[in-house]
């Protein structure tokens, strides 16, 4: 199964460090300010990368929204010396996949390969993220692919319920913009845009490229310095200070739409990767949602059956992120389900969580995290991304040392802080008769 | 990853693929070694390696009963089995065993096919151990407590629903019942809401008894762990279990699906095309020209389909090929997201493609890229000690652990004209099955 659930697809699961030894990482900033991490690891015979860009929703607006992610699907379909065809021939032929997409704070362009071709696997890369090509008919022809994929989303039960709650939290700030774009932003956005878009935001200082796999570390760093060293800023940068999002008062909005299962989604702002309640928040978060012995999931499915699915998801790449909960529920158990989800949000806002579930939060929020970062397409996409973020690929280690000191008090400090006001999506089918 | 077992477990698509094991090169070495396999006197097979990439381990049990084992009035009992085993043993009340592996940073899943069901956890390899004695507690000391049973029945009507909320896998699901019915791997493996709804402690107990016997079980431990230690902790939990297996009834000839067509209405505004052929079986001969040609029809966006029918053409958003082998069976499917004006002449497109292929072959770059994509797809999976395991004991109970390991350099033999004779064996231009999802209320 190589395709991404929807859920994982739309949120970041971002838990804690781990027991596994850390391989060494190699970092070197190039003189342009573009970043490179390398860590060799002999696991499997495989490689993988990722370019993360910081460009994303964040500097979108209505008007263009979607613009990132228009341009990451446009960045694969040609370079000045490949089309889209001969690009996707190669990368087949190294045993690998390469492709892109664009996100709110940053946006990536990743790849993986069989270790002997990392030398191609890296100037394909380079290739792609250098050279576009942007040729007009290249980047209208995405237009419907982009459509029907914002047709895919609306059409689904969960993402649809997921993008409505973001558009509620964050309100008119950019973060509350869907990053596919809308059917309203998407065809008015030409080749001209992208470029422009491209110049602005394609430069060497707000770009990291991590490579993980049964690499030479110091071959693969001089490839890259090699690749890399020559990129020049072009254009003007864009302003990256983050407009204020407007505190959200609590509501409950409520959407029909056919669908097999009742879909709820409730939550409020949280914190980012860098804040010192990120530690405290994911234990919370592991408390309430993290595996099958999760409070959520043992209340409101194992012991009441009022739902299927429940989980609670923190995405901290925002500033500020979001702690959300989500529920799939039989419609005629929506009302109760939902219902029975508050009171278990005002029990861990008010009460004190025990010694023991605090003991097996912290064991599954670091053995998951251990777990999640075995293969190197993980990995590399958590160097890239610690270090776009500003926390530094080192992160895990200090990360690990700040979950195993929470308290259960701090867990109750941090539920009373991000779990109130509650802004709640219910998307019901509608009622047959 | 998604977390829950719940989600994944309906694993009922499972490509050949998983089965791709290369000439071990040089870093199997590194990483570990060949796998043991051991059978106890009971029946049990043990199939261990070492393999020391990070420090956790992958403990498997498998068992040879699925969806294709069940009476008509049995429909679903495999895959609830699969909900309760996890729920409670004599010794470990409901909710104990999650705590238990969530406790010490370790995670659970449990999957259930037509040819196998089988519970996964994967631990900090120190707790191996513990591991094994849960997994063989499980398997025979199983409780099936009426008031978890009666609470994960709402649960799995719940997933009914969920599956069918999600198109891309119900598709797939539709697809796989309308191309093999009414054999038994057309049945349904969530079972039928009636079945569920009256399901007894006593069937369910029963139908345990029966299935969950020595003879039946495959245990696979693969990780940083000493294959001596693992075997004296099989010693002496698995390996001291009585009863003898059922006979599993005989599987009628796949049928030809040629000519079999499903439209359902569905709220999606976008429609869906499936089309799906009979393909070998894991043990026939065909196999491995077959799964050459699935990545060559449909595995990458450089393969015919999408560069004919999706960049060419521009009828679908997307379109994918996919190899479903069965122990007794298997199928080919063709699978595209498109608007729904474009059905008919998607459908024709997909079938100028096949027709292609038969008429002129595959070339010898296509062969040698699909060889490439297939050694990657087996250097990706044992990058986790659990996709190792999944491999192993895929191969124990549908196949050979054997023919496993020597599946790439078979692989390797394969010439692209034979690749061209199976695509005249299998893509007859008619005898292909059909199932449509159709916007419902004329939705563009």
């Amino acid at each position: 199964m190589r395709r991404a659930a929807l859920l994982v697809a739309l949120i970041l699961i971002l838990p804690a460090a781990a027991r596994a030894a850390e391989l060494p990482v190699g970092r070197e900033r190039l003189d342009n300010g573009f970043t490179v991490l390398v860590r060799a690891n002999p696991a499997a015979p495989v490689v993988a990368v990722s370019v993360q860009i910081k460009m994303g929703s964040r500097w979108e607006s209505a008007a263009n929204a979607g613009i990132s992610n228009y341009l990451q699907a446009a960045i694969v379909k040609g370079t000045t010396r490949h089309n889209g065809g001969e690009i996707a021939e190669t990368i087949t032929g190294l045993g690998g996949t390469l492709s892109a997409n664009g996100d709110t704070d940053y946006s990536e362009i990743k790849g993986t390969a069989l270790a002997r071709f990392w030398r191609e696997l890296l100037g394909l890369t380079a290739e792609l993220a250098l050279e576009p090509a942007f040729l007009p008919d290249q980047v209208e022809g995405e237009k419907e692919f982009l459509l029907a994929r914002i047709q895919k989303r609306q059409d689904n039960a969960a993402t649809h319920a997921f993008d409505t709650f973001f558009a509620k939290l964050y309100g008119s700030h950019p973060y509350g913009l869907p990053t596919l774009g809308t059917r309203e932003s998407i065809p008015r956005i030409d080749t001209a845009a992208i470029v422009a878009w491209y110049r602005r935001f394609y430069r060497p200082e707000r770009m990291v490229l991590a490579v993980s796999g049964e690499v030479p570390a110091a071959e693969v760093m001089a490839e890259a310095r090699r690749l890399f060293r020559p990129m020049r800023a072009t254009g003007e940068a864009p302003n990256d200070a983050v407009p204020p999002v407007r505190p959200p008062r609590a509501s409950r909005m409520v959407i029909a739409q056919a669908a097999q299962q009742t879909q709820i989604v409730t939550g409020d702002l949280a914190p980012r990767v860098s804040d010192r309640d990120y530690a405290p928040v994911q234990v919370l978060r592991t408390v309430l949602g993290g595996g099958l012995a999760g409070r959520l999931f043992v209340e409101l499915r194992d012991k009441q059956a009022l739902a299927y699915t429940v989980t609670a998801f923190f995405e901290p790449t925002r500033g500020p992120g979001s702690f959300l909960v989500y529920m799939g529920a039989a419609p005629a158990n929506g009302r109760g389900a939902e219902q029975a989800l508050m009171k278990e949000l005002e029990r861990i806002r008010t009460t004190r969580i025990s010694d023991e579930e605090l003991r097996r939060a912290k064991a599954y929020l670091l053995g998951t995290f251990a777990m999640d970062r075995r293969t190197n397409a993980r990995q590399a996409w958590y160097l890239a991304f610690y270090e776009i973020v500003g926390v530094g690929h080192d992160f895990p280690a200090r990360y690990r040392r700040a979950v195993e000191v929470v308290t259960a008090n701090d867990v109750l400090r941090v539920a009373r802080a991000y779990l109130a006001p509650l802004t709640t999506v219910v998307l019901e089918p509608p009622q047959k008769r | 990853m998604r977390p829950y077992r719940v989600l994944i477990l309906v694993a009922i698509v499972i490509s050949a693929r998983a089965l791709f094991v290369p000439v071990l090169p040089a870093h199997a070495q590194a990483a570990g070694s060949r796998p043991q396999r051991h059978v106890f006197p009971d029946g049990v097979v043990l199939i261990t390696q070492e393999h020391r990439a990070s420090d956790v381990v992958a403990l498997q049990v498998w068992f040879r009963v699925g969806g294709r084992d069940e009476a008509p009035d049995e429909l679903g009992l495999s895959h609830m089995l699969e909900h309760m085993l996890f729920k409670g043993t004599a010794t470990r009340p409901p909710g104990s065993i999650d705590r238990m592996i969530e406790g010490v940073g370790g995670q659970s899943n449990a999957f259930t096919s037509y040819d196998f069901t089988h519970f996964d956890v994967v631990l900090p390899a120190d707790h191996a151990a513990e591991g094994i004695e849960l997994l063989a507690d499980i398997a025979v000391n199983a409780t099936f407590d009426q008031t978890e049973l009666d609470r994960e029945r709402q649960v799995v009507l719940d997933e009914v629903r969920l599956t069918q909320d999600d198109p891309d896998r119900f598709l797939q699901r539709r697809l796989s019942e309308v191309a093999y019915a009414p054999t038994p791997y057309g049945q349904p493996v969530l079972g039928t809401p009636e079945i569920i709804k009256g399901l007894t402690r006593e069937q369910l107990a029963r139908y345990y008894t029966k299935h969950y016997v020595p003879a039946n079980m495959v245990l696979v431990v693969v990780g940083a762990v000493e294959p001596g230690q693992i075997r004296a902790v099989t010693e002496r939990t698995f390996g001291r279990f009585t009863g003898s297996a059922p006979e599993r009834a005989a599987m009628p000839l796949q049928p030809d699906p040629g000519g079999r067509v499903a439209d359902i209405p569905r709220p999606e505004k976008q429609a869906y095309l499936g089309m799906v052929w009979r393909a070998p079986s894991v043990a026939e001969e065909d196999v491995s020209a077959t799964d050459l040609l699935t990545y060559i029809l449909g595995d990458s966006p450089s393969s015919r389909l999408n560069v004919g029918v999706r960049d060419r053409a521009g009828l679908v958003s997307t379109i994918e090929a996919g190899y479903v082998t069965r122990q007794f069976g298997g199928h080919v499917s063709v699978t595209a997201r498109l608007d729904a004006e474009n059905l008919d002449k998607a459908e024709r497109a997909v079938l100028a493609e096949v027709q292609r292929i038969q008429q002129e072959g595959v070339s010898e770059v296509e062969r040698e890229r699909a060889l490439v994509t297939a050694e990657a797809n087996y250097a990706f999976d044992i990058e986790t000690v659990e996709g190792l395991a999944r491999d192993y004991g895929q191969a124990e109970t549908t196949w050979t652990l054997e023919n496993e390991l020597n599946y790439l350099p078979r692989l390797r033999e394969i010439t692209a004209g034979q690749m061209g004779a199976a695509a005249r064996k299998y893509f007859g231009l008619t005898d292909y099955a059909r199932v449509r999802f159709v916007p419902e209320a004329g939705g563009k």
